[in-house]
């Protein structure tokens, strides 16, 4: 009576269960092998037409600066959203009576390829031979994976993953200057958002990354290199959003004025 | 034909044989689950001493603060077209997270069931279909009770088809049992919810890339019944091959050791053998059928769904021919 019993439950779920698995087991493959399952689009905020249309500055009344590199770049963390796009015009139109404007190429999670690749595509040309300015922050992504690695590793894969940036960042330079060699290029240096957690071992490895890339970026006569790491190390707190990764508002703000001390005499001069 | 698939499964539970599997079952899984527990505290207590916040109560701000990141992403013309996709199946879940004031560290029992079918589907799940069919047809003779059931006024073939059949019959009891043991007992440790959550799926694999445009969202229900389908498949699959065996081997000993080796096998095989592309085809490498659906699977030249389904599909249906011709044809002599 018991093994009938059990007999017919077992029955029960083996048909029912035979049916739903089959039912899931064909989604299954619809999903990972259709064409295109359904489009995920929905309600998309409506793309903003990039400002390659605009005049070049060369003769009109305006600064152009250029955005390029990671999400630092871009501005991610700024709870106000305005990131050095914001900030530095806001800055740079203190000293000049001039329009400033901003194109912000900025892509999260750029490696130092990315950015040789997204500038070799060309797409950016016409943007680049246009700036009179190109803001360019790099770097971050390639050294940021080595941090979690032991001792031994992690000398190992900063040598392999500093050389590769530097010669990325050579051809990256070199690419600039073919389309543009009059623009001043800034660049940022890393600041380590880790710093309460790291050795100074880590100190040390990331100034020997900011020295080269410092050494290599001031070859070019029109480029400068603008630390970051001195601005932050112990403002942290202030200066960090909440991903602790990037910098907030007030640390964009505060690179900002930095970087615009530091052209001001281009500006006002010109 | 009816009563003889009852008598086998009967015989089956007479055995104990079920019992034990879904004894495994329910031990592993209460200590994966309490294990999950510990290291999920562990995880909490790190990031908030690494990031100087405490990640439990400032995740809220964080994800917000993510969304407007992603939103400006897409809005940006610069990036890159095919990343979009992901970022906004990644935006859909956040907002998720948000709106039901849910922190996406959480383990849930949702997340748990379906992370346990696509940890076991490539060798904890076939070593328990395993148990119960290796000895399915090699221990009716290592006991002798063969020539009780060939000389009965039955086919042989109608014999075989119910011990197969019992077997399929089987196959979706436990993988129903791992699921529901699985989603009583994490629930008992993160709660009971989740399953409404969205999961992105919809990966594929073009020209040995792993193409992310295609990328959608599914609620969690779905997916995990995705992972489990995908489960039973690969159950009925190793089922087929180890009954086949089992025909074929007439000690039990030989037959699970057989296909056990074999299994485990697999998981190496392709280490040492990567340049081979003949391994391709061995049903071991494509167990991993759950890594199609999430995306987490190093896109090899040619391997995708449809291939790892085919050739699994090609092992079973040979398996069963095999099995059957072999035991029509053989002598039975005990």
């Amino acid at each position: 009576m018991l093994n009938k019993s059990m007999w017919y439950s077992i029955l029960t779920i083996a048909c029912v269960g035979f049916i739903v698995l089959s039912i899931g087991f064909y989604q299954s493959i619809i999903v990972t092998t259709s064409a295109n399952p359904q489009p995920a689009t929905k309600a998309e905020a409506p793309q903003t037409t990039p400002d390659l249309t605009k005049l070049p500055s060369k003769n009109a009344n305006s600064f152009k600066v250029l955005l390029l590199g990671d999400s630092v770049a871009k501005g991610t963390g700024d709870e106000k959203s305005k990131g050095f796009s914001g900030y530095l015009q806001d800055n740079f139109k203190n000293s000049t009576p001039k329009d400033i404007l901003v194109d912000n190429a900025g892509v999260d999670g750029l490696e130092s390829l990315g950015l040789l690749e997204q500038l070799q595509s060309r797409k950016l040309d016409k943007t680049i031979s246009d700036s009179d300015f190109i803001l360019v922050s790099i770097g971050g992504n390639d050294i940021r994976s080595i941090l979690t690695m032991n001792d031994l590793a992690k000398q190992d894969q900063f040598k392999v993953r500093q050389d590769s940036y530097l010669a990325n960042l050579k051809l990256t330079m070199k690419t600039i200057r073919t389309t543009n060699p009059k623009a001043i290029i800034i660049f940022l240096g890393l600041y380590n958002p880790y710093e309460t957690a790291s050795s100074v071992e880590d100190t040390r490895l990331l100034n020997t990354w900011n020295y080269n890339s410092q050494l290599l970026i001031e070859q070019d006569g029109k480029a400068i290199f603008i630390p970051t790491h001195d601005l932050l190390k112990f403002n942290l707190a202030r200066y960090t959003s909440k991903d602790g990764l990037h910098p907030n508002s007030a640390g964009y703000q505060a690179i900002s004025n930095r970087i615009s001390k530091s052209v001001e005499a281009i500006i006002t001069g010109s | 034909m009816f009563s003889l698939i009852e008598n086998e499964v009967i015989k089956m539970i007479s055995k104990k044989r079920l019992l034990f599997v879904l004894g495994i079952l329910i031990v592993l899984i209460s200590i994966f689950a309490y294990g999950q527990n510990q290291s999920q505290a562990r995880t909490k207590a790190q990031l908030s001493q690494r990031m100087g916040i405490s990640a439990t109560d400032d995740w809220r701000k964080l994800a917000d603060q993510q969304l407007i990141d992603m939103k400006n992403r897409l809005d940006s013309p610069y990036s890159d077209e095919k990343s979009k996709a992901s970022t906004r199946v990644r935006m859909e879940q956040l907002q998720y997270n948000v709106d039901q004031n849910i922190n996406p560290l959480e383990q849930s029992a949702a997340k748990f069931t379906t992370t346990f079918m696509q940890q076991a589907i490539f060798l904890f799940l076939p070593l328990l279909i395993i148990m119960l069919s290796a000895d399915m047809v090699s221990g009716e003779y290592s006991s002798g009770t063969i020539k009780l059931l060939v000389v009965r006024n039955v086919p042989r073939w109608k014999i075989l088809l119910s011990k197969y059949l019992t077997l399929v019959v089987l196959e979706v009891v436990v993988v129903f049992f791992a699921f529901v043991i699985a989603a009583v007992i994490s629930g008992f440790f993160f709660g009971f919810g989740g399953w409404q959550a969205p999961v992105a799926t919809g990966f594929k694999v073009l020209a040995g890339k792993l193409d992310t445009t295609g990328v959608l969202n599914v609620p969690q229900w779905q997916y995990s019944l995705m992972v489990y389908s995908l489960g039973f498949f690969v159950a009925f699959v190793v089922g087929s091959i180890s009954f086949m065996i089992s025909v074929l081997v007439k000690s039990t000993a030989a037959s699970i050791g057989i296909i056990m080796s074999t299994l485990v096998a697999g998981n190496f095989i392709s280490f040492f053998l990567a340049d081979w592309k003949l391994t391709r085809y061995m049903f071991m490498v494509n167990l991993r059928l759950t890594d199609y659906l999430s995306g987490s699977f190093q896109p090899v030249e040619g391997m995708n769904m449809l291939f790892s389904v085919t050739v699994l599909l090609g092992w079973a249906i040979a398996s069963i021919i095999i099995s059957f011709v072999y035991f029509t044809k053989q002598d039975i002599m005990v």
